[in-house]
């Protein structure tokens, strides 16, 4: 059955096109990665199916639901690793993602369960403006992650992460259904089955990750 | 219940944040004293004058106090990108709204009880319960009003310009029911209990349309 369906996604800034009749299938469970160069429109892609934003035009649909009219009820089931962490630098690691669960209607006392998931119990009293950039990186995933999600959405999840950075992906990974933006096509290969290629803003290939690293 | 305690949360977390930084509340402190000080000495204030002109330059040193409280409450969450993040967890744009408003209105009152007293000690007006009810009554509606237009300008450039330019003519209203409840409070003319009603009325009207239109300008 599949997670989600995007049939000929269009988004447009202004008069430019960041994307360009996009499909994508994702089967539940599924790992996809979309790799492309800088500017094409993998952000763009992501924020989509993240709800984030709107497209121009085409349909989307996740888990069943249309995503453009039944947004609210769809981020209750997605985590979304966004391009910057967006943590608040005043409040400590822990206070974060209590802030966080109350939002979200969590239990805070997951609060201490995914500070160790991240590795992040030593620092779990340390405010974020004080943590690494690789540090507020893994908060931010184990933000994405605190309310169970059954779709995971991951911008570059990567970016500033250590060599251990890759475990906390499969940790995260495992059992959920993920698409998720790299430029790291040996991360892309190593954490999906199947990838996509974008350029300038339109698929420009898709297949098993073998093949399309090839 | 949902709606509260994310607004609640909200509330807190700006709190809690202003209080580790202190980035907003005491540079606001400063500028209201000193906006008094320059009044007092600008208008030659003698008790004859004193309870005419006092309720014009609180209100002055109040809007010009809430355009900048207001514009950082989402400036801020925009510059971290945690206005995203807030909403990536499927709260009610109202609820997020709310708190950010009820942060943002209580920040003012901790200025604005600098800022009585100040009144009270340099033009010599006695700081009654009303007229401390009618300033707070005033800020409810503003704080909803500004913080309405600070979500919609804080992805711009020219935000502070523009925040003025659309806050200020929907203010008004709040200036003009607010500065004759004080006016009244202070002992000069005008019916207190008239103005009060019409600031109650204002709010109402205001907390209502806001709340409305929060979804469309945080979310759409």
């Amino acid at each position: 059955m599949s997670a989600l369906v995007a049939e000929r996604l269009s988004h447009w800034f202004g008069s430019d096109p960041a994307l360009d009749s996009v499909d994508l299938l994702v089967d539940r469970g599924d790992h996809v990665a979309i790799l492309g160069e800088n500017g094409a429109g993998k952000t763009t892609l992501l924020r989509i199916l993240a709800t984030a934003i709107r497209p121009s035009s085409g349909k989307l649909e996740i888990m069943g639901l249309d995503a453009l009219r039944e947004r609210r009820r769809l981020r209750g089931r997605i985590g979304y690793v966004a391009h910057t962490p967006g943590l608040y630098p005043a409040l400590t690691a822990a206070e974060n993602l209590a802030f966080f669960c109350d939002l979200r209607g969590a239990d805070r006392e997951r609060v201490p369960e995914m500070l160790d998931l991240a590795g992040l119990s030593q620092v779990a009293r340390k405010r974020a403006s004080e943590l690494s950039r690789g540090m507020q990186q893994r908060l931010a995933i184990a933000r994405a992650v605190m309310h169970d999600p059954l779709l995971l959405i991951l911008d570059e999840p990567d970016a500033s992460l250590d060599a251990e950075g890759p475990e906390l992906l499969v940790r995260v990974m495992k059992d959920r259904t993920t698409v998720l933006a790299t430029h790291d096509q040996a991360l892309a290969t190593r954490l999906c089955q199947r990838t996509v290629v974008l350029r300038r803003g339109r698929v420009f290939g898709a297949g098993s990750r073998l093949r399309v690293v090839q | 219940m949902r709606f509260a305690t994310v607004a609640v949360a909200i509330a807190r977390k700006d709190l809690m944040s202003e209080w580790r930084t202190r980035e907003l509340v005491p540079a606001l402190a400063q500028f209201v004293v000193l906006a008094l000080v320059i009044a007092n000495f600008g208008f030659q204030i003698d008790s004859h004058n004193a309870s005419a002109i006092a309720p014009g330059v609180l209100w002055l040193a109040l809007v010009f106090a809430g355009l900048i409280a207001f514009g950082r409450a989402f400036a801020a969450e925009r510059e971290q990108a945690t206005l995203e993040a807030m909403l990536m967890t499927g709260a009610q744009p109202a609820a997020i709204f709310a708190g950010k408003a009820l942060a943002a209105g209580l920040l003012l009152v901790v200025c604005e009880a600098v800022l009585l007293p100040a009144l009270g000690l340099l033009f010599g007006v006695d700081v009654s319960a009303g007229l401390v009810g009618a300033v707070l009554l005033a800020t409810i509606g503003m704080a909803a009003l500004g913080c309405l237009f600070a979500a919609m300008v804080a992805q711009l450039r020219a935000r502070e310009l523009l925040l003025p330019l659309l806050t200020l003519p929907l203010w008004i209203p709040f200036i003009v029911a607010g500065g004759q409840a004080v006016q009244s409070a202070m002992g000069g003319s005008g019916a207190f209990d008239q103005a009060v009603k019409l600031l109650l009325d204002f709010d109402i009207l205001f907390v209502v349309l806001t709340s409305l239109a929060a979804r469309f300008v945080l979310d759409d």
